[in-house]
């Protein structure tokens, strides 16, 4: 049976262990609580009798030991303080801004591989249209508008050509589609069986029909819209304003350029197009050049001469189908020479580089500094490809000139002021370890800018260097200056690790 | 090395005394003949210096034993170069406490 002082003295005890954990960061208390307690236990176990009992002298050793125990809290909480002290200094490092700016970047680069519209700007590169695919219009600057009647198409069809190889014909009006039991109103292209075929592109996902419906191919856009990118779509039954059709494939991204942003196409012999289409009904006409035709192009231009249903000679143009389109890297591009142009707009390019002393960098300590310079600019340069990118991309499913336009702002926006950043943030680090300085003073006063120096002293927390950046410039104080700390300094940074 | 060189005489003791066996603070509280407030932020110091390293008893042995598990401290390589630097220039640390086998005999 214990004695009555023995609980009292042990309940003392843990009570000054408990007091003295408090010191020690609640982090580190579960484990300093254990290891005191369990040496706690084993000094009163050396100190029992036989019966349990401990005399008094025993009791005031034990609490003499429990007294070290706030010692050594005050002691953990001194060594967690330095290691957070540590901490703040690895902070602002040049190594940990280019780590940030990398995870940055794996992170957009991460988002634009899986976004759908870029993964369909992927595929228009991978699927180009032939060189020799011409649109037939009556006017350039007009080639958007369908301008070619169907019955000319049909007469030139059957007509002797010389410098074309082929002719196709579509013609786009709004229809309504129902794909099971969902209907939506769509731009239908009713085209001839062979536009594909003309324009050089494959068909994704195709497969070959034998119910003897009508084919239909469906756009990348009304694909991923309203399949949801389903690779099994071929094959499902339209229907298309009064007929039903099977869907034969999709058509590769890049193919919606043609003008008129066809959702589906109906491909119809040109018999049916005949019997469908009043002769008179405008559409597009696609045509592919023949080697005689591609001489004659190259020698006499774009211009076309034929007759018209009223047999009147009338001009036409013919232009390249497959005429670059402007891609994002091509954007990129442009984004960039335009931010690196607009830079000076915005923001001094001198780093910064006046001392105040005679003590200059070495080259090792220049080769760093214009290291990790490039580094930072080539990391922003690359967030602006792919942010931009994922911000152009994230709505939109495939190419649009909105998501063009998108692009090229915020590539230019997030180039720009990143650059800015970067020239900003060297100006501010340290020539010697590349850390920022820190700790801002402000030293004298802005009404007495011309009888003494006015301005903010910042410190670099490694002891190396102090700054001092003019608040007014002046004819005599118009930069930021660099003075180096001798080693009478080095004391007061002895913890910090950076020596 | 700096770290040899500035090691205290009683940083030294309790290196001495780890490496003689006595590896739980109150045993080193014993054979040193320091006061826990000493003891136990030195081990702290010399833990975060890399010299010692602590391990925590296996929780099955202390149940065996009826006990809680206790918090032990083994020397770590650099810890064993520092104590040979400090033997020499403490030359009587090796006299001022048995090694816990010969203590056992």
């Amino acid at each position: 049976m214990k004695s009555l002082s023995n609980v009292a003295f042990s309940a003392l005890q843990r009570t000054m262990l408990h007091t003295a954990s408090f010191l020690v960061p609640a982090t580190e208390r579960p484990e300093w609580n254990s290891e005191w307690f369990a040496e706690l236990w084993h000094v009163r176990s050396s100190y029992a009798d036989i019966d349990e009992t401990i005399s008094f002298q025993g009791h005031c050793d034990i609490a003499r030991f429990c007294c070290g125990a706030f010692a050594d809290a005050l002691c953990v909480r001194e060594l967690a303080t330095k290691s957070v002290v540590r901490r703040a200094h690895i902070h602002g490092s040049a190594a940990q801004t280019l780590l940030w700016l990398a995870i940055i970047l794996l992170i957009c680069l991460f988002i634009t591989s899986f976004l759908p519209g870029m993964q369909a700007e992927r595929e228009a590169s991978r699927f180009q249209i032939s060189p020799n695919a011409l649109l037939i219009a009556e006017s350039a600057d007009n080639s958007t508008k369908p301008s070619i009647a169907a019955g000319l198409y049909l007469d030139w069809k059957t007509a002797r050509q010389r410098f074309f190889l082929d002719l196709a014909f579509y013609h786009v009006t709004p229809e309504s589609i129902q794909s099971g039991s969902s209907r939506v109103s769509w731009n239908v292209a009713r085209s001839s069986t062979n536009l594909f075929a003309l324009l050089g592109l494959p068909l994704l996902h195709a497969t070959s029909d034998e119910s003897g419906l009508p084919r239909v191919i469906l756009s990348h856009d009304a694909w991923m819209r309203s399949f949801g990118g389903d690779p099994e779509v071929a094959g499902r039954v339209l229907r298309v304003g009064q007929i039903n059709a099977t869907i034969a494939g999709v058509a590769p991204s890049g193919s919606w350029r043609l003008p008129g942003s066809p959702d589906v196409w109906l491909l119809q012999p040109d018999t049916q197009i005949a019997s469908d289409l009043s002769r008179k009904t405008l559409g597009y006409v696609v045509a592919q050049l023949s080697p005689r035709g591609q001489v004659a192009m190259q020698q006499s231009g774009s211009g076309i001469s034929a007759r018209n249903l009223e047999d009147l000679l009338i001009d036409l143009s013919a232009t390249p189908l497959s005429a670059p389109v402007e891609g994002p890297w091509s954007l990129y591009e442009f984004a960039l020479f335009l931010a690196l142009v607009a830079l000076p707009a915005v923001t001094s390019v001198s780093l910064g580089e006046t001392h105040l002393t005679a003590r200059r960098p070495s080259v090792r300590e220049t080769l760093r500094r214009s290291f990790f310079l490039t580094g930072k600019l080539i990391l922003i340069a690359g967030i602006g490809l792919f942010a931009s990118c994922d911000i152009a991309y994230c709505i939109t499913f495939s190419y649009s000139p909105a998501a063009e336009c998108l692009q090229l702002v915020s590539c230019f926006a997030i180039c720009l002021f990143g650059f800015r950043w970067a020239l900003a943030d060297q100006r501010h680090r340290c020539p010697v370890c590349l850390r920022r300085v820190t700790n801002p003073a402000s030293v004298g006063l802005a009404s007495r800018t011309f009888l003494g120096w006015n301005g903010t002293e910042m410190i670099c927390m490694g002891g190396h260097t102090l700054l001092h950046v003019p608040a007014l410039p002046t004819s005599w104080f118009s930069d930021q200056r660099w003075l180096y700390l001798d080693s009478s300094w080095q004391f007061l940074f002895a913890d910090s690790g950076i020596y | 090395m700096a770290a040899e060189a500035k090691l205290s005489h009683t940083a030294a003791m309790i290196l001495q005394a780890i490496s003689a066996g006595y590896v739980y603070g109150f045993s080193i509280m014993e054979v040193t003949g320091l006061p826990s407030g000493t003891v136990y932020p030195a081990m702290r110091r010399l833990e975060r210096d890399d010299l010692i390293r602590s391990q925590w008893e296996r929780q099955s042995i202390a149940d065996a034993e009826q006990r809680p598990p206790r918090k032990y401290y083994k020397l770590t390589a650099a810890g064993r170069t520092t104590l040979d630097a400090s033997r020499k220039r403490y030359p009587l640390l090796e006299r001022l406490m048995p090694t816990e086998e010969a203590r056992s005999v």
